[in-house]
């Protein structure tokens, strides 16, 4: 089901649309500066030298998907319903 | 985490590796997002085809899961699924080439490598890409230089801007009845772009005397961001503008929306050093083509329809304007209703308390159609004879910093008198249903009721408010202004006090400024 639907998205061109308006909006929340910061405090505490880009992802990925706003969520997840029940077959 | 890299990366710069890295950048990193290959090979795009087919893992097929192309042969593996890793593992090839940010990995060092060439490689070839999409410039964090590093280095203190400090807030000391010019400069130093301007020092002056206004400006945003706390003098400025617009010069009380078009066009006037020059190197001296930074943030375009109720002919001008004068009710010219058949109902959330006239119906006044009545025809292209018509103005083009002036000053024949009724205003704004292209398309029968949320483009945020109090012959003027993202001062010449927003709200309004919320690269 999935895949179809990702296939669907992907086909017209609406998951790079959705994706770029994602960015937008993260931006917009201030969400990337808020793991921005994170980022240098991780750095901070594993120190400069040793940190690697690894560890960055592997703190951040989870912080980076609890700070995502509901309204956000539920705002994709609307207009993703949206564009497939206007282009049912 | 230094710019030399690893000694394996350094091994890698060898032959003809600018060229090959340079192919893969092209080909593979800034190409396209994952995506756009995706979706030409779905719609069968022979030309994308054979190179999305190879952009998969060569052991799962996927392409999600933060895709490297090996940087020795021909291969691509997941990172997320190691497959990279393995495949680094078996042939000893140790780097690799993250496909979605141009990051080079090294499997013995175990991180991203940053190599100075490399990076310089991928930074040519991305601007390259985006130029063949039509992306333009994309925002790239600031990279000092060296002698933006030196400068700091030997210029060590800093100045350290906390949520509650209170730099940039300083009050003015009245020089007799100069409260007109103080509420205005108060505005002004809380402007965002011209304090940015003026702090990163880009005016260049060309003017030999000692006159220039906009030299005075920069001092006035130097004093006020200096820190000190003592209320300025500003005799240098008063000066200034009575050499420069005679009209305000005496010190009778004068108006502070007059002051405010005077000094928005001397600073104009006096930018001139600070204009873009033509391939020739000559100056743009065209006043239509101004770019000096009072254009770039104040000036809007106004488009005039006059409609022919004969043939329906439409004849369109674009005026530019610096600020949008609002007539209210109470006034010797008639408010309500809105237009002929107008609707109800309020745009922006302001509070219609037992019936107060909100900013938005002022808005809509101005920008209704008005039949210019059988005395006043005007020549028609198209019928090539006088005609009936109507009129209506609309926001061409909005300017960063929006300013409405509430005419609460009537100077009729008959009567002078000061207007006072409350007008109420939002803290946002959303001018979406002033523009131009929203009435293009209410009459091509598209009207959009809501709001569109996802169109930022229009939204705009109060950042000062200019009130006066007292009557037409002896009044008083004062200020608010925003500090940080929601902290308000009053500003009554050399005392600034702590404000509520509730405060400012309530105020009568005068002078009303909006900021932009949302600004894009043009």
């Amino acid at each position: 089901m999935r895949a179809t639907i990702n296939q669907k998205l992907t086909e017209m061109g609406e998951r790079e649309r959705l994706k770029e308006l994602l960015r937008a909006k993260l931006t917009e929340c201030g969400w990337r500066d808020q793991l921005k910061a994170y980022c240098k405090d991780v750095i901070k505490e594993k120190g400069l030298e040793h940190v690697t880009v690894e560890d960055l992802v592997v703190e951040i990925t989870a912080k980076g998907r609890v700070l995502v706003p509901d309204s956000l969520k539920k705002e994709l997840l609307q207009r993703i319903r949206a564009f497939l029940a206007q282009h049912a077959t | 985490m230094s710019p030399a890299g690893c000694s394996h990366v350094n091994a890698y710069k060898v032959d003809n590796w600018r060229q090959n890295l340079r192919v893969i950048y092209q080909c593979f990193v800034w190409s396209g997002s994952a995506e756009t290959r995706r979706r030409k090979v779905l719609q069968n795009d022979a030309g994308w085809t054979a190179l999305a087919k190879s952009c998969i893992c060569h052991m799962c097929g996927g392409h999600l899961n933060r895709l490297h192309s090996c940087l020795y042969c021909v291969f691509f593996g997941c990172f997320t699924k190691k497959h990279i890793h393995e495949h680094a593992k078996n042939k000893r090839h140790n780097l690799a080439i993250d496909l979605l940010y141009g990051g080079i990995y090294c499997f013995v060092c175990q991180d991203y490598m940053y190599d100075k060439d490399m990076e310089q490689i991928a930074k040519e070839e991305q601007r390259k890409a985006w130029k063949l999409q039509g992306v333009g410039e994309k925002f790239s964090t600031w990279e000092p230089t060296k002698r933006e590093l030196d400068l700091l280095r030997h210029n060590p203190k800093r100045r350290k801007m906390t949520t509650n400090c209170t730099i940039g807030l300083r009050g003015l000391i009245n020089l007799g009845n100069t409260c007109f010019m103080n509420c205005i400069v108060q505005a002004l130093t809380h402007t965002p772009l011209l304090r940015d301007f003026f702090l990163s020092d880009r005016h260049k002056c060309e003017m030999q005397s000692n006159s220039c206004l906009v030299c005075e400006m920069s001092q006035l945003f130097q004093e006020f961001y200096s820190g000190h706390r003592s209320p300025h003098i500003p005799f240098r400025l008063l000066h200034l503008v009575w050499t420069h617009a005679r009209h305000l010069a005496g010190y009778e009380q004068q108006d502070a929306h007059e002051f405010l078009i005077a000094a928005l066009d001397v600073l104009h006037r006096h930018c001139k050093g600070d204009t873009t020059r033509d391939d020739n190197g000559k100056k743009a001296n065209n006043p239509n083509h101004c770019n000096c930074i009072i254009d770039q943030i104040f000036t809007g375009g106004l488009q005039s329809d006059v409609t022919c109720q004969v043939c329906h002919g439409v004849s369109t001008t674009i005026d530019p304007f610096w600020d949008i004068s609002l007539d209210l009710p109470g006034s010797s010219t008639p408010f309500w209703p809105l237009s002929p058949g107008g609707d109800g109902g309020t745009v922006n959330g302001e509070s219609h308390l037992s019936g107060a006239t909100t900013l938005t119906d002022c808005l809509r006044r101005f920008t209704r159609p008005e039949h210019l009545g059988s005395s006043a025809k005007i020549k028609c292209g198209g019928c090539h004879s006088y005609q009936e018509s109507t009129k209506q103005l609309t926001m061409k083009k909005l300017p960063i910093v929006a300013c409405f002036h509430l005419k609460r000053f009537e100077h009729s024949a008959k009567l002078r008198r000061k207007i006072t009724t409350y007008v109420s205003f939002p803290l946002e704004l959303d001018m979406t249903p002033f523009m131009a292209s929203s009435k293009e398309s209410r009459v091509n029968g598209q009207y959009q009721q809501t709001v569109d949320g996802l169109n930022n483009d229009n939204k705009y945020s109060l950042f000062a408010v200019v009130n006066h109090q007292g009557t037409l012959e002896s009044g008083h003027y004062t200020s608010f202004i925003r500090q940080h993202k929601d902290q308000w001062f009053k500003c009554d010449d050399a005392i600034i006090t702590k404000a509520s927003i509730k405060d400012v709200l309530d105020s009568e309004g005068y002078l009303l400024f909006y900021h932009k919320q949302f600004l894009e690269y043009e």
